[in-house]
């Protein structure tokens, strides 16, 4: 399957003849690092390679467009319920530059005892089936190959069913994974000897298939009351999963701690976050970091959470990260939608280009209040362990509820979770292996009567799935329904009926979001602003964030609803600006004829960064092509500008006009045409404006004869001028 | 929830590990770490369950479904001890059958009576 940057996702063809896909490669991919990396006018040293498609953050316009990628992998967390829908949010995540996408599984999953197949909806995030998976994984092997970078899909091995989702992992090409007992033990109440035997058997088949296992401590951190105190046992969590993953035969750089920067501010989130993050990365030396996002004090509005998010990521810099998990600003207040997984992977890759060669230049102390604290939570988690031993291991310490207490250990409050290890699903399921017990299959774990064979313990039967994928056993669906092919129906009939409908989060779910300020108290303004969104004609209308600006003065509300309209696509004129000539046709023009440009930035306007890039040859600029271009400056009066024009005989005159308050770059469009109409020179200029907030359509609107906006490169501009000259010079 | 309830007794609690240097006091939390995992490991190397047992079959070629019915009436005979997938493997070269013809010989009622007791 191949994907074209101006085409949507084909569903039908991801779907096509599935039964027979096979994934294009397998295990865990990082990226390739690059320590001076040159882009545009940088240098950078926590680089890895460009990406052959993608969107560059908004500033890099202003720097020719580069996109420089960081050096550690960019997780985004995807989950509508719907994996069709997903896979379009994954291709444009993708293009932001996230290269882990961790699917999320539908509620309840985790308690399902066997294998999920078809293509059911889910809740909260989708049913993991082989189908998905494969479904997935072939447009993940198309989308790397759009973007140039290896995608590493990842999904959890948890539950019942561990050791056959580890299975499915496998001969599935899944590259990821979360895999540890104690998530089960304490969040799903799974009995915890079912737990721990399931668990060595899916770790050995993730090793074995070079998956990436991640743990899942940092969901202490998200359950916790108070997240900071619960660090010393952080260190304990992350402990028994590695040191269990390594005795059952995990290799270190297999082995992924999962871990949050615990607070947010206003606490005070270095000063605590910093030493945490200091000590697990000392301890846990040689093991692999995956630095998650803070969620636990995640509340509704998007710019608190996006700043706590940079904070982590910082923190992800001054120790290290080796994959930088991102969390949507969105994730306090729904499920995230489209275009808050995009704004997560850009918080991160901003953050992180911004950050780029900071250690270079500083270092964190080696002695003081940071040593002492790492010291100090070493030694609490120490004593943890000695805890466990001493009562007996750690069926014993969950049963008396030393975990997720909300004391800072040694301190206990009495309020932990605990287990009973004879209680729990599916208790007194775990078997005695017989002396004559077999498992005639690779990447088994334990006592087996044909581990000693001279031969693959497969070879008895001409070889396992994982040795001989064609023997793996697809099943499409199950349900008549319930699946994607039903599903599909109302998105395709759209599609080739060139109807589009907004959406957050699923095909047509028609949600628009609006931000609404309301001048009055909360109590009043809040329904006001409901009033407001009904008589938009948004339907179900939802405050989902709100804030006070000040108790009697007004709140501002972003309320959700649903906008029941569609467009249709061939309603939508085509863009009217011709394509630009080519640089060798406008050279040749241009050079001979000496033709003059007078600029200028104007107003009480202080910008000049955009027209110099229009103007100046070292950015590309119409100079190149032997147009006279004549910069008089910034806050340049009109009455002056068109004195300098007519002094140089000038034939064109360019304006770059960014501030818009009270519309005053309208204003300066009309007063420039109104003042060369008066004097009667009017025809012997073009007149062009460009900025940040210009269309065509409003510039000639004003009285100009063109107007460029937002990307407008020198080309563009050159080709207006040459065409409408070579018009008037024929004339 | 638990009765545990004790104020915080760090300094007293940690007299012994004051002496340690950082790497003793790693080192310290690397045995304890492998001390508390090595009953758990050993439980694992000696022990089976429904789903690991659905996981050899499917690893042998069988589907989910397949693998769900039979691990299930393997158990309700109490013979997963043996290893769902010896069970099927020893029968298939009893009976000069492919694993699969095995396994679906099972499903469909037949040989139960000479798998192992």
């Amino acid at each position: 399957m191949k994907l074209s940057a101006n085409e949507k996702l084909d569903l039908r063809e991801v779907l096509r003849d599935l039964e027979h896909y096979r994934p294009k490669r397998k295990g865990w991919s990082w990226r390739r690092k690059l320590t001076n990396h040159r882009l545009g006018p940088f240098v950078y040293r926590n680089a890895s390679e460009d990406l052959k498609k993608s969107i560059p953050l908004p500033a890099a316009q202003a720097f020719g467009d580069i996109d420089p990628q960081a050096d550690c992998v960019i997780t985004t967390e995807i989950a509508s319920g719907r994996f069709e829908d997903d896979l379009r949010r994954m291709r444009m995540a993708a293009w932001h530059g996230a290269d882990h996408i961790m699917v999320i599984r539908t509620t309840g999953q985790s308690h399902i005892d066997g294998l999920i197949e078809g293509t059911p909806e889910g809740v909260g995030g989708v049913p993991i089936t082989r189908k998905q998976l494969r479904a997935t994984r072939k447009t993940l092997d198309a989308i790397e190959n759009e973007v140039g970078r290896p995608i590493n899909l990842h999904s959890y091995v948890s539950g019942l069913a561990g050791a056959e989702i580890a299975v499915l992992f496998a001969e599935e090409g899944v590259n990821g994974a979360h895999q540890d007992p104690q998530y089960n033990v304490l969040y799903r109440d799974i009995n915890m000897h079912r737990s721990f035997v399931d668990a060595a058997e899916a770790k050995k088949i993730l090793a074995d298939a070079g998956i990436l296992q991640l743990d899942g401590a940092h969901n202490a951190n998200a359950t916790a009351k108070q997240a900071w105190k619960v660090t010393p046992e952080l260190f304990v969590q992350h402990a028994i999963n590695t040191a269990y993953s390594r005795a059952v035969g995990m290799a270190r750089e297999q082995i992924a701690l999962s871990t949050v920067p615990p607070t947010a501010p206003p606490a005070p989130k270095l000063r605590l976050d910093l030493p945490y993050a200091v000590a697990l990365r000392e301890l846990f030396n040689g093991y692999v970091f995956r630095a998650q996002q803070n969620t636990r004090y995640a509340e509704t509005d998007t710019t608190e959470a996006t700043i706590t998010h940079v904070l982590d990521t910082l923190i992800s810099r001054l120790t290290s990260a080796d994959i930088q998990s991102t969390i949507t600003p969105d994730e306090g207040r729904n499920i995230p939608w489209h275009y808050n997984n995009v704004a997560g992977v850009n918080t991160a890759r901003q953050t992180l280009m911004g950050l780029d060669g900071i250690m270079e230049m500083i270092e964190l102390k080696k002695d003081g209040p940071l040593r002492e604290q790492v010291r100090e939570l070493k030694e609490r988690a120490v004593l943890f362990l000695e805890e466990i031993l001493a009562s007996g291991g750690y069926y014993n310490a969950v049963a008396a509820g030393q975990f997720v207490d909300s004391g800072y250990f040694p301190e206990r409050r009495g309020d932990g979770i605990d287990r009973s290890p004879a209680g729990g699903d599916r208790a007194g399921t775990v078997i005695k292996r017989a002396p004559d017990y077999g498992a005639p299959v690779c990447s088994h774990f334990g006592d087996n009567v044909y581990r000693d064979s001279e031969h693959k313990v497969c070879g008895a039967y001409g070889g396992c799935t994982l040795c001989d994928p064609a023997k793996i056993q697809y099943i499409d669906e199950l349900d008549p329904e319930d699946n994607v092919e039903t599903r599909l129906a109302k998105p395709l009939a759209d599609r080739a009926a060139g109807i589009l409908h907004p959406e957050v989060e699923k095909h047509g779910d028609n949600f628009v979001c609006v931000t609404i300020f309301v001048p009055t108290s909360p109590d009043f303004a809040e329904y006001a602003a409901l009033q407001i969104a009904e008589k938009m004609n948004l339907k179900n209308a939802q405050v989902i964030s709100r804030r006070v600006l000040h108790p009697a003065e007004g709140s501002v509300f972003e309320v959700r609803g649903m906008l029941d309209v569609a467009i249709e696509i061939d309603e939508i004129p085509l863009a009217a600006r011709p394509e630009p000539l080519t640089d060798t046709e406008i050279e040749a023009w241009a050079r001979p004829r000496d033709i003059h440009v007078v600029a200028a930035t104007v107003g009480e306007d202080e910008h000049s960064v955009g027209i110099r890039e229009i103007l100046d040859i070292k950015h590309g600029g119409i100079e190149k092509y032997g147009f006279h271009c004549h910069f008089i400056g910034t806050s340049v009066a009109l009455e002056r500008l068109l004195d300098e024009a007519l002094a140089v005989g000038a034939h064109v005159i360019l304006i770059s006009t960014i501030v818009t308050h009270a519309d005053v770059h309208k204003q300066h469009m009309r007063r420039l045409a109104e003042l060369a109409r008066r004097r009667g020179v009017r025809a012997r200029f073009l007149l062009i404006a460009g900025g940040t907030q210009i269309t065509d359509d409003i510039a000639r609107q004003c009285g100009m004869d063109a107007g460029f906006g937002r990307g407008t490169k020198g080309r563009d501009v050159a080709s207006f001028i040459l065409r409408k000259l070579r018009t008037q010079e024929k004339s | 929830m638990s009765a545990l309830e004790r104020p915080d007794d760090f300094a007293t609690r940690r007299q012994h590990l004051s002496a340690m240097s950082d790497a003793e006091l790693q080192q310290h939390f690397w045995s304890l770490a492998d001390k508390l995992v090595a009953p758990l490991i050993e439980e694992a190397r000696t022990h089976t369950t429904p789903s690991i047992e659905r996981s050899v079959l499917l690893r042998m070629g069988f589907s989910s479904i397949e693998a769900k019915a039979l691990v299930e009436r393997m158990d309700e005979r109490s013979l997963l001890s043996h290893g769902a997938g010896r069970l099927v493997l020893e029968l298939a070269k009893a009976k000069t059958l492919s694993v699969r013809a095995a396994g679906m010989a099972l499903l469909a009622g037949q040989y139960w009576q000479e798998l192992p007791r």
